[in-house]
């Protein structure tokens, strides 16, 4: 087993490092208060094509792996997780989904574009009444002549405010439940379409959510993606990568934690010591530096079987439940080694403590990642 | 042959060569000789300060560059074979030495801090700092002449006696350099260098904008002293010139007094003011590195502070 | 079509060198790098190629373990590279590094201008450009801040000691420039991605003619200490009062 990352991925990590600590840390406090998407921060890492890290060189992509695009992510993600996971959310949930269901048609017109970074993508599956539940979504698209049309209302659709492309869900046929949704490639300036409330959040501040509304939303029978009633194993197999996404944001946000406890601990005097001299404290580090380090390779390797071109769905579940609970229960310890400071603004773990919540909950809750897991264990 | 040969552009830089080259070339029994640049007369200012023989350089056109000397500088070092050539490590110094190192095939020591000879072996041992200043290496030179290029500043002036007696020697012109200089940018002169100021106030990231600085100026006038600062405030944010920088890259500084306001203390800044007689600072973190190095300081925002030590002294 | 040569290091990262418990320096945990000065360097070396076109060749002297520096370089726009490779060349000097660099370029390498960075990141001696520009027996300018080719010759805006000049000299020349001559960019993916399908010509020490005896020897290297013990008083008035009253007592400020 090695375990030796390739020299091409540690120097784009450390690339990515010097990125965020040069355009993304100056901006990050600014960009949560102000719940700001960095738009001159996108058009940066589009220079580098870091918006399409995993996706093939002839659709606009760096054609790299997806464990250079994890490492990505967690580095960015340290700086900034609402950075981190705008950019995980354009990558996973709307340039793969297109990139492994979509026609070359599609993946011409609309992956290239993405993957160039030229517009963000968002993935519209949520709705008021359907969370967990997708089957009881409640968004159509009905056939009418040459086009679809889709009526309906999704929510807490992550980069929806500002992306260019959107991959939909919606009944196609209500009567073959599971095979009766489909997944739909939606441009921002389709007629019909509107963003909805912008939503203001706990933490992710700089990440943008909003609902979306289709009314009477018109779009060419082209953009059908795969095949009709295919849209739950789309979803299905999208989620599987951004499971890895969301555990890379993790990690990005508990290194992010433990550096940050672990320089306060041992400038802080406290009895005459610094307190990292205290076992209570130092083992909260030791603790949090060992879950790091289990969320990270556990993370890797799913990313790894999936460069293999082996079944990963159960260990990206398995990495996605494990790094964001970590991430929670850390970034919390991180916020009480730091005492009160950690709950003034401008701490910067008090933010990581934010960040962190919304990763156990989106992406599959972890009510939901328990159930697929158990699901492939027990079968 | 032997003898300790020193080289600076500048008249004020050859003085504190020759205060450390004196005592170099009185324990190794030799004489010490100085190049002059550009103002004969001061060959006697050099003479009463140690140097045993005045070589004089022909002064330059205006559009030459100072690498025209190389070969008659290295001409006399073949011819002579002076044990140790000392060069002040300014800019073109640290540049000329190289050249000629390479040139004579012999080692040299660059920004050497400080400079002994081992009363056990005799070996000429020099101390410079590497890993941004995180470590300090010794090193001796196995080649003749060993060479060496010491910073402005290390060293004070040697005392002068006008009643000493040397030799003056003026050098055959030298032939035109590869280099021309098209024009000259003097930038303005400060009044007072801080390398020879007894008291120096260092400000750094601690104060929030310019303006404030003279908050700083207040207090230095009031102590008699001259302001540095550390790079950030005039790499980066430009409210002060750099050659009121102190530090790895700037200067080396010895005042009797160093008070830090608002400087943390990194080690790229410290390097710098090592050898003050007493350091103290002023920061609101009180596990700043800058108290790691610090005889005294105090704890707090120096907005607060300065005022405070501003209307106490004012009493 | 000018043809660039851009120097670089492989140096220990600074920020992974840490003190031991008796304060020795502890070099156990450190990471590699590019010498800073020399991206600045490279950068240089790729902004004149992007102007005159012609090509960026990178050259560094190394133990084999730099080959991940090779592909950094490569990925900072250089289009081909020389490594000289081999385990005796772990801890050279300036002289040695010249000397190596000499020998390669003078034989192997046709060039109109070298770029060296002012100095480098772990030793700062700052003599491989000049030596080596005096080996080779060509023009040097140091401390450069703008650069310009025209005609056979560059016109450098240098740092002095009493201000700046702009200098000129006939190609080939060396320069080495400071950090303010330009920002590197960071690479993007694809720059990394395609740095290893670049030409790299590896050479090791016995392809080369010269002995490169070391001209200074190493004493000893030891962690700087700067050990002071620091009294800290507050802000109150009255500590405010026994502060100075301190000062006045070591005879720094006037009674």
């Amino acid at each position: 087993m090695d375990f030796k990352l390739t020299e091409e991925q540690e120097l784009i990590r450390s690339n990515m490092r010097e990125f965020a600590a040069k355009h993304v840390d100056p901006i990050a406090v600014e960009i949560d208060e102000n719940a700001r998407h960095p738009a001159e921060v996108f058009q940066q890492l589009a220079e580098g094509n870091w918006l399409g890290i995993p996706i093939p060189q002839e659709y606009g992509g760096a054609g790299a792996d997806r464990l250079t695009h994890v490492i990505a992510v967690e580095e960015l993600s340290r700086s900034c997780a609402s950075t981190g996971f705008t950019l995980s959310a354009h990558v996973d949930l709307a340039c793969t989904p297109i990139l492994l269901f979509g026609n070359e048609q599609q993946k011409k017109e609309f992956l290239t574009p993405l993957a160039e970074g030229k517009s963000l993508g968002a993935f519209a599956l949520t709705e008021p009444g359907a969370g967990t539940d997708v089957m009881a979504a409640a968004t159509t698209a009905t056939p009418d002549g040459n086009d679809y049309v889709i009526n309906g209302t999704k929510t807490f659709t992550s980069n929806g405010p500002i992306a260019g492309t959107y991959v939909v869900f919606a009944w196609t046929d209500k009567e073959a439940g599971r095979k009766g949704m489909s997944a739909f490639i939606v441009p921002r300036n389709s007629p019909g379409l509107r963003v909805g409330e912008h939503f203001q959040k706990m933490g992710l501040r700089a990440s943008q959510t909003s609902e979306m509304i289709f009314k009477d939303c018109r779009i060419p029978k082209e953009n059908l993606l795969g095949q009709a009633g295919q849209g739950i194993p789309i979803a299905m197999t999208t989620f599987d990568h951004g499971r890895m996404g969301i555990a890379a944001q993790s990690i990005g946000i508990l290194q992010a934690a433990l550096d940050e406890s672990v320089k306060y601990s041992k400038e802080r005097v406290q009895f005459g010591t610094p307190i990292a001299r205290h076992q209570a404290i130092a083992w909260m580090i030791a603790d949090m530096a060992t879950d790091l380090a289990a969320a990270r390779f556990l993370t890797y390797y799913a990313a790894w079987l999936k460069d293999q071109k082996q079944p990963f769905s159960k260990e990206a579940s398995m990495a996605k439940l494990f790094a964001s609970e970590a991430a929670m229960k850390h970034t919390t310890k991180a916020v009480q080694i730091h005492g009160g400071y950690g709950y003034i603004k401008g701490a910067k773990v008090e933010r990581l403590m934010r960040d962190a919540k919304i990763t156990e909950i989106y992406e599959g809750t972890s009510e939901a990642q328990r159930m697929v897991i158990s699901g492939n264990v027990l079968r | 042959m032997a003898g300790v040969w020193v080289f600076a552009q500048r008249c004020e830089q050859s003085l504190e060569l020759l205060s450390i080259g004196r005592q170099l070339a009185t324990r190794m029994g030799t004489k010490l000789v100085a190049f002059l640049q550009q103002d004969m007369a001061r060959a006697k200012d050099l003479i009463a300060q140690g140097a045993d023989e005045v070589l004089v350089l022909a002064p330059l056109a205006e559009d030459q560059s100072p690498d025209a000397f190389i070969p008659v500088i290295s001409a006399e070092i073949q011819k002579e074979d002076p044990d140790l050539c000392l060069f002040a490590a300014t800019l073109q110094g640290r540049e000329l030495a190289a050249r000629i190192a390479a040139r004579l095939n012999t080692g040299l020591c660059s920004n050497c801090i400080a400079l002994d000879i081992d009363k056990s072996d005799g070996t000429l041992r020099m101390e410079r700092l590497i890993y941004g200043g995180a470590a300090l290496q010794t090193v001796t030179c196995l080649t003749r002449p060993a060479m060496a290029t010491i910073p402005p500043g290390i060293y004070k002036p040697a005392p002068a006696d006008s009643e000493r007696n040397g030799a003056v020697r003026v050098l055959p012109a030298p032939p035109p350099s590869a280099v021309q200089v098209i024009e000259r940018k003097p930038k303005p002169q400060q009044a007072g260098s801080i390398t020879e100021a007894r008291v120096v106030i260092g400000v750094g990231r601690g104060f929030e904008k310019a303006q404030d600085l003279n908050l700083a100026r207040e207090l230095a006038d009031v102590l008699g002293g001259e302001i540095g600062c550390t790079r950030p405030l005039s790499a980066e944010l430009h409210w002060l010139s750099e050659e009121l920088c102190i530090g790895l890259s700037g200067l080396q500084i010895k005042p009797e007094l160093y008070m830090g306001l608002g400087v943390s203390g990194q080690i790229q800044h410290t390097t710098g003011i090592r050898n003050a007689k007493w350091i103290c600072a002023v920061n609101s973190d009180e596990n700043a590195p800058i108290f790691g190095v610090a005889d005294f300081g105090i704890v707090g925002d120096l907005y607060d502070v300065i005022p405070k030590l501003l209307a106490e002294l004012k009493k | 079509m000018p043809e660039i040569i851009a120097c670089f290091k492989w140096v220990i990262d600074e920020a992974y060198i840490r003190r031991g418990s008796a304060g020795e320096l502890d070099l156990s945990s450190v990471n590699y790098k590019i010498s800073e000065y020399d991206r600045n360097a490279i950068e240089e070396a790729v902004r004149l190629r992007e102007a005159h076109g012609g090509s960026v060749i990178l050259v560094t002297v190394a133990a084999p373990e730099a080959s991940k520096g090779v592909k950094d370089a490569l990925s900072r726009g250089g289009d081909r590279a020389f490594f000289i490779a081999d385990n005796a060349f772990h801890e050279l000097e300036p002289s040695q590094t010249a000397a190596i660099l000499a020998e390669v370029i003078r034989s192997r390498i046709p060039h109109d201008l070298i770029i060296c960075g002012e100095g480098s990141g772990d030793l700062y001696a700052q003599q491989v450009g000049p030596r080596l520009a005096e080996i080779l027996g060509i023009p040097s300018i140091a401390f450069v801040r703008k650069l310009a080719i025209e005609k056979g010759r560059v016109i450098a805006q240098r740092k002095v000691e009493e201000g700046m000049e702009v200098v000129a000299a006939p190609l080939p020349a060396l320069v080495t420039v400071l950090p303010d001559i330009n920002i590197p960019r960071i690479p993007g993916v694809k720059d990394t991605l395609t740095a290893s399908k670049k030409p790299v010509v590896t050479i090791k020490k016995d392809e080369l003619s010269g002995t490169f005896e070391a001209l200074l020897k190493n004493l000893d290297v030891r962690a700087t200490q700067m050990e002071r013990h620091c009294e800290k008083y507050g802000t109150e008035p009255t500590e405010i009062a026994r502060f100075l009253e301190l000062l006045r007592s070591k005879g720094v400020i006037a009674a």
